[in-house]
């Protein structure tokens, strides 16, 4: 049976816990656009690894702190 | 919607204007069988859109400033919000791909055409026509999918 991931991510609670950094200023600290965080943030885009790595390193914190995934069973498998 | 996917629209709404004039000025002027003369057409036509999506870009970038100044009264925080907002990164590459299938597969549905118009005795004009139509669909499409993209999302893999 084939297995759905679903990755969410923890961004916006970051940007929280990181005196309120706005998406643009994240967008300049990992080299990406102001777009691309927020569709990543709406998880409308799902990064490349580089990109995870880097916004994991903006926060200063682990990868599995930004990034979460579960699977689930596919109906149509 | 978002600045990159309105300059999409913007670049897409003068892809089709173009076509509009040369379809326009085709019918007006044309209906010669002489290829030579739809080409250099084509070619001339071909020029003025180049021209008109570079024009198209500066004055996209020039309202797109205005509107962030509007917004905001720092000129060194409009100047990043602008270079941010139209930075190229990893999404704009992906979908850049993927607009760039679409509109290869386009392009190679009218090469298809094109030989198939000749193979079934259709005149040169006709088949260049075809050729030509599915480079412009294929630009349009090409946008409309990334469009789409931005609007909607994208995946990895």
């Amino acid at each position: 049976m084939d297995k759905k991931l679903t990755i969410t991510n923890n961004i916006r609670k970051l940007r929280f816990f990181a005196s309120e950094m706005t998406q643009l200023e994240l967008a300049e600290k990992v080299g990406a656009s102001r777009q691309t965080i927020l569709n990543i943030e709406a998880g409308k885009y799902t990064p490349s690894l580089e990109l995870a790595f880097r916004l994991a390193d903006a926060f200063g914190v682990p990868i599995g702190e930004v990034f979460e995934h579960r699977t689930e069973d596919s109906e149509d498998a | 919607m978002s600045p990159k996917s309105k300059n999409a629209v913007a670049s897409m709404v003068v892809g089709l204007a173009i076509l509009v004039g040369y379809a326009v000025y085709a019918a007006r002027e044309g209906g010669a069988e002489s290829l030579r003369w739809w080409a250099s057409t084509a070619l001339a036509f071909l020029g003025i859109a180049v021209v008109a999506l570079i024009l198209v870009q500066i004055v996209f970038r020039i309202v797109l400033a205005a509107s962030f100044a509007a917004r905001e009264d720092d000129p060194r925080r409009v100047k990043r919000m602008l270079s941010s907002a139209m930075a190229e990164d990893e999404m704009d590459r992906m979908l850049g791909l993927r607009a760039a299938r679409v509109g290869y597969a386009c392009a190679g549905v009218g090469l298809v055409g094109m030989l198939a118009t000749l193979a079934f005795g259709g005149s040169a004009v006709l088949a260049l026509h075809v050729l030509l139509g599915s480079f412009a669909l294929g630009s349009l499409v090409a946008g409309a999918v990334s469009v789409h993209g931005y609007e909607r999302g994208v995946r990895n893999g």
